[in-house]
């Protein structure tokens, strides 16, 4: 499994290329004048970000996390409580989510790693269902299984139009920072860890390191998607913690191809339409959706990133040595 | 420069808009579209396919009869999957793509208390069919939220009146899901039985988490503490399965178990088939066999033809909202109009199937819940409503004026909540 | 607190223990040696429910076979999972994403195919009348029903250990989950054992439904709910441990059944609190042995 990475040459201008499109497509969505589009692009963005921030654990850093819907959750809460207390106003409160995400990676992410493989990911998914159980249990503080409603954000951000290019612009600006993450010798040290962590210790790096850096920054970015949705939904539950939560962004990862940077968002964008079209249409919604991902898993394994590409390749240019040459 | 050319481009634009916007505004008057949203999915799944039958049937009958003031009702129904974030988007999609006049439903209190947000923000009537909790019209009253089926508050009430009446019921053990709904369902009945009796004490609690698949130690405890009654707040699922296991521990035989929110729904009655013990207290938002008057059978009939099976109780509220939207769009000549039905609506009264002759279910203004009367029950055999072999008799029934709170508390409570 | 309670208590706690530890072993079996955690496992937990309701009370079987055709219908199931589609992804790079997604695909496909066959009404079936009056043990008085389960649950677990320990079959089991290549080198037949292994860990997993049918409501829905309450037992006890998860089961069963008495308030929390407190001192479970990670 390839990760992205750093991109030589003439593959570099593909890339760029590839950023202007999914901006200007973003960018564009209102025109279509269409205010459920907004609604619509607004979560994609939203679970974007989150299903990235997964990705740099899992097809990066090669860790299969099934908890960081917790750090979602704190992001979520940490904006929801501070705005409905009124201590703080919104634009202390978002900041402060990723914080609040990177802490408590910090705190869960030592425990976690302890353990590899599957047995991580168990780790991962039993402490996020702790993390649950206590925030769907303290209904005084908060709002236990009723969650929280009615956030106060500034008027100003009620306007979907508004509130979209907000969530645009902190979006890209995070994206950008984990693209420059991913490409940075750090990312190079995280993706070597992925592909054999024995031999990366070999060479010296603590890897236990790295990787609880790496949860520590997904965790972060997961808070910051958390703040955002909060802040987007104006409402928030628990369920925004739940391990099912945990495993949408799993899905949408692997969807979208987990070795391609936009893969996850891509992965967003497919599943959240399906979504929606196949709830507008039957009860029997979740035959559709397993048997989706059952024909993702059995027939596309590189998600719709990874087989458009391999389509692409097969059509045009030589193979370049037995290295598939970097995804953009 | 002006030309004769650009004066008829000009008229013929004007006139081609005004064609196309009468026509939108013509198709549009013909259909009057409820956006529903219910589970369809998971433990609540019955309620929602119960809820979607029921408000077709409510409708097919209103348009069967030409609608309202000549237009159409349209009913919209989507898995709300009992997911917060996904019943705010649809709620979203139903008001700015399927352009909906009412939203209407749901099951999930944490539900509907999202969708009330969604509902408040847009100036979208939101009726509530199902969901108990009292929240949505006490401290988080919204003027777009209505509610047609009871809340807790007036389950609880009813039967603090009828404990009040049992003098032999002294000692009170509560065990019931962990979460709002099942301590605010005994914390309002407790509340309000301390007021008239000060002889009764709570002798123990257990709160299993919900859906918790096994009561075992639940009921070994409950046995050691001897209570007189044991109260409930059990829904569904979990009612079957703590009779289904408390049944070999002769539990009912030492003590009364007292379910008045959702014990008595037929959904419990049909599960436990020859095995549902005599003498549970039990009530429900809506009885199939009570009350015995022709509106009511008509529509238990109409559901089992439709289905092939008798109604739980959320299909009733289902039915109640199709109906309150219709007669509210009628006697306020509009459907587009929020405030205008806002207005009409927070007095309506309007008779429903579980409505006793001599009484009509009316609106209060200041809470926008319906008011209701109240019947509590004990299981006895009763073969009428096959499979279940029992349903509920010995009636003691409740006036709605006596079981809903009053306009002080009401405001104190919301005083309360500001900050 | 006197000595019936803490007797009385034991005891539903030993009968609650035995259903989770019925629940968890097929669970717990099937990640030991093939590696996957299955998260459908709740799925054939509800099958083998809904099959038992199907034999039981529709076709008019005796209680006994019933239960039994229903695991085996689920074992079925099983197998066919892993045949047709589980064995596609074994060896792939990042197997662990795919086999989680496949699983949970699973658990949403087969919610429905229960759903579409038989609705969302509450399917019940009736103990057996012989085990329905209850055994009385001095003060203490407890159904048949339970008892006959937790002899159930004893017999599971010493069957296991002794196909595991004692059988060829079982050395295979342990050769394979050792190493898969090295296994099949050594001339075991590594496929065949795998679709065996499954088709008798979702037979548990059926088993457990059945046995738990005439307890519990039978539902659509209820799949999704035993799989977190199985992966706390079996993290407990020790991942791929099938002894772990008994244990894992006991102290679960019991922390619960005492911890109601003193803390009724908190009753939703004590599995995690158990969990958590493992997961801190000895992440890899309490019966693993280290390094086994």
């Amino acid at each position: 499994m390839r990760g992205p990475s750093a991109a030589p040459g003439n593959a570099a201008r593909g890339q760029l290329l590839q950023w202007i499109a999914v901006f200007l497509f973003f960018v564009l969505v209102p025109l279509g004048r269409r205010s459920f589009f907004i609604t619509m692009a607004n979560e994609v963005l939203i679970m974007g970000l989150f299903a990235m921030a997964f990705n740099l654990l899992y097809g990066v850093t090669g860790m299969l996390s099934f908890g960081q819907a917790a750090y979602y959750g704190a992001g979520g809460y940490t904006v929801g409580l501070l705005l409905t207390k009124g201590v703080l106003p919104y634009s202390v409160a978002l900041p402060l989510a990723p914080v609040v995400g990177a802490a408590l990676a910090l705190l869960l992410g030592p425990l976690c790693i302890r353990l590899s493989g599957v047995y991580f990911t168990m780790l991962t998914l039993a402490f996020a269902e702790l993390v649950w159980g206590v925030v769907f249990k303290w209904y005084g503080f908060t709002g236990g299984d009723n969650g929280i409603q009615g956030i106060p954000v500034p008027e100003w951000f009620h306007h979907p139009l508004h509130y979209y290019y907000f969530t645009l612009a902190v979006v890209v600006a995070a994206v950008a920072v984990l693209r420059r993450i991913v490409e940075s010798p750090f990312g190079a040290v995280l993706q070597s860890i992925r592909e054999n962590p024995e031999r990366t210790a070999f060479l010296g790096i603590r890897v236990r390191r790295y990787q609880l850096a790496a949860m520590v920054i997904s965790g972060a970015f997961s808070g910051l998607a958390g703040g955002l949705f909060a802040g987007f939904h104006r409402s928030i539950g628990p369920d925004m913690m739940h391990w099912t939560k945990s495993g949408e962004v799993i899905l949408m990862s692997i969807l979208g191809g987990v070795s391609s940077f936009f893969g996850p968002l891509v992965g967003a964008g497919v599943i959240l339409f399906i979504e929606d079209m196949i709830g507008k249409y039957t009860e029997f919604w979740e035959i559709w959706i397993g048997g989706i991902m059952l024909a993702i898993v059995v027939f596309f394994p590189r998600g719709v990133i990874g087989t458009l590409y391999q389509w692409t390749r097969r059509k045009g240019s030589r193979e370049r040595d037995g290295n598939a040459a970097a995804h953009p | 420069m002006r030309s004769k050319g650009m004066k008829w481009q000009a008229m013929a634009t004007i006139g081609l808009a005004l064609v196309l916007g009468l026509a939108d505004v013509a198709l549009a008057a013909e259909k009057i579209v409820i956006g529903g949203m219910y589970p369809m999915t998971g433990r609540a799944g019955r309620y929602g396919i119960d809820s979607v039958a029921a408000a077709e049937i409510a409708a097919d009958e209103i348009n069967a009869k030409g609608g309202v003031n000549g237009r159409m009702i349209d009913l919209i129904f989507t898995d709300d999957k009992s997911n917060t974030t996904y019943a705010v988007k649809v709620a979203n999609r139903y008001i700015k793509e399927d352009k909906v006049n009412f939203l209407m439903g749901v099951v999930s209190s944490a539900v509907g208390l999202a969708v009330t947000e969604v509902s408040k923000e847009n100036k979208v009537i939101f009726v509530g069919t199902d969901h108990a909790s009292t929240a949505l019209t006490m401290e988080k009253f919204q003027p777009y939220y209505f509610r047609v089926s009871n809340n807790t508050y007036q389950s609880a009430a009813a039967a603090a009146l009828y404990a009040t009446d049992k003098k032999e019921w002294k000692k009170y053990y509560v065990i019931g899901p962990d979460y709002e709904y099942g301590h605010r369902t005994w914390e309002d009945f407790w509340m309000l039985l301390g007021k008239k009796r000060t002889d009764v004490t709570m002798v123990g609690q257990a709160w299993p988490k919900l859906y918790e698949p096994d009561y075992t130690p639940y009921i070994t405890a409950i046995l050691n503490a001897k209570p007189d009654v044991l109260v409930t707040s059990f829904w569904g699922g979990d009612t079957v399965a703590f009779i289904k296991q408390a049944l070999p521990y002769k539990l009912f035989d030492k003590m009364k178990m007292f379910n008045y929110d959702g014990g008595g729904n037929y959904e419990v009655l049909e599960a436990l088939p020859n095995t549902l013990p005599k003498g549970l207290v039990l009530s429900a938002r809506h009885h199939n066999n009570w009350p015995d008057t022709k509106e009511n059978k008509e529509y238990v009939k109409k559901f089992k033809a439709k289905t092939g099976r008798y109604p739980s109780y959320a299909a009733s509220g289902a039915y109640a909202g199709v109906y309150f939207i219709a007669e509210g769009v009628r006697q306020a000549g509009t459907a587009e109009d929020a405030d205008k039905l806002v207005a009409v609506m927070e007095k309506m009264k309007f008779k429903l199937p579980e409505d006793p002759d001599g009484f009509t279910s009316y609106m209060r203004p200041i809470d926008h819940q319906i008011v209701q009367m109240q019947a509590i029950g004990e299981t006895v055999p009763n073969n009428s409503f096959p499979p279940a072999t029992m349903m509920l008799g010995n009636w003691k029934i409740y006036k709605a004026e006596d079981i809903i709170p009053s306009v002080e508390e009401i405001e104190a409570a919301r005083k309360a909540v500001k900050k | 607190m006197d000595a019936n309670l803490v007797a009385a208590q034991l005891f539903s706690g030993l009968t609650s223990a035995m259903t989770l530890f019925l629940v968890a072993s097929g669970l717990s079996l099937i990640f030991g040696v093939v590696n996957v955690f299955n998260f459908a496992h709740g799925s054939f937990y509800l099958l083998g429910a809904y099959f038992a309701y199907q034999m039981v009370s529709v076709t008019g079987l005796p209680f006994w076979p019933g239960i039994l055709l229903a695991a085996v219908g689920a074992g079925i199931a099983g197998v066919v999972m892993e045949y047709v589609f589980l064995r596609r992804i074994y060896g792939r790079g990042g197997e662990a994403g795919f086999q989680i997604l496949l699983t949970y695909s699973f658990i949403l496909i087969l919610d429905d195919v229960v759903k579409m066959i038989w609705g969302t009404d509450y399917k019940s079936i009736e103990r057996p009348e012989s085990l329905s009056a209850p055994f009385t043990l001095g003060e203490i008085s407890v159904p048949r029903y339970d008892l006959v389960v937790i002899l159930v649950g004893i017999l599971v677990a010493a069957g296991m250990w002794w196909i595991i320990r004692k059988t060829r079959f079982g050395r295979n089991l342990r050769a394979i989950s050792d190493n898969r290549d090295m296994a099949s080198c050594l001339g075991v037949n590594v496929p065949l054992t795998l679709s065996l292994v499954f088709g008798l860990a979702t037979a548990l997993g059926g088993l457990s439904g059945a046995l738990s049918a005439p307890t519990r409501t039978v539902t659509p829905g209820a799949g999704i709910e035993v799989i977190i309450g199985s992966l706390i037992v079996v993290v407990i006890g020790g991942l791929g441990n099938f002894w772990g998860a008994f244990v894992g089961a006991l102290i679960i069963g019991e922390v619960t059944a005492f911890g109601i008495l003193f803390l009724p308030q908190w009753a939703i929390l004590f599995s995690y609190a158990v969990m958590a407190l493992v997961l801190v001192f000895r992440p890899e479970g309490l019966l693993a042995r280290k390094g086994s990670a």
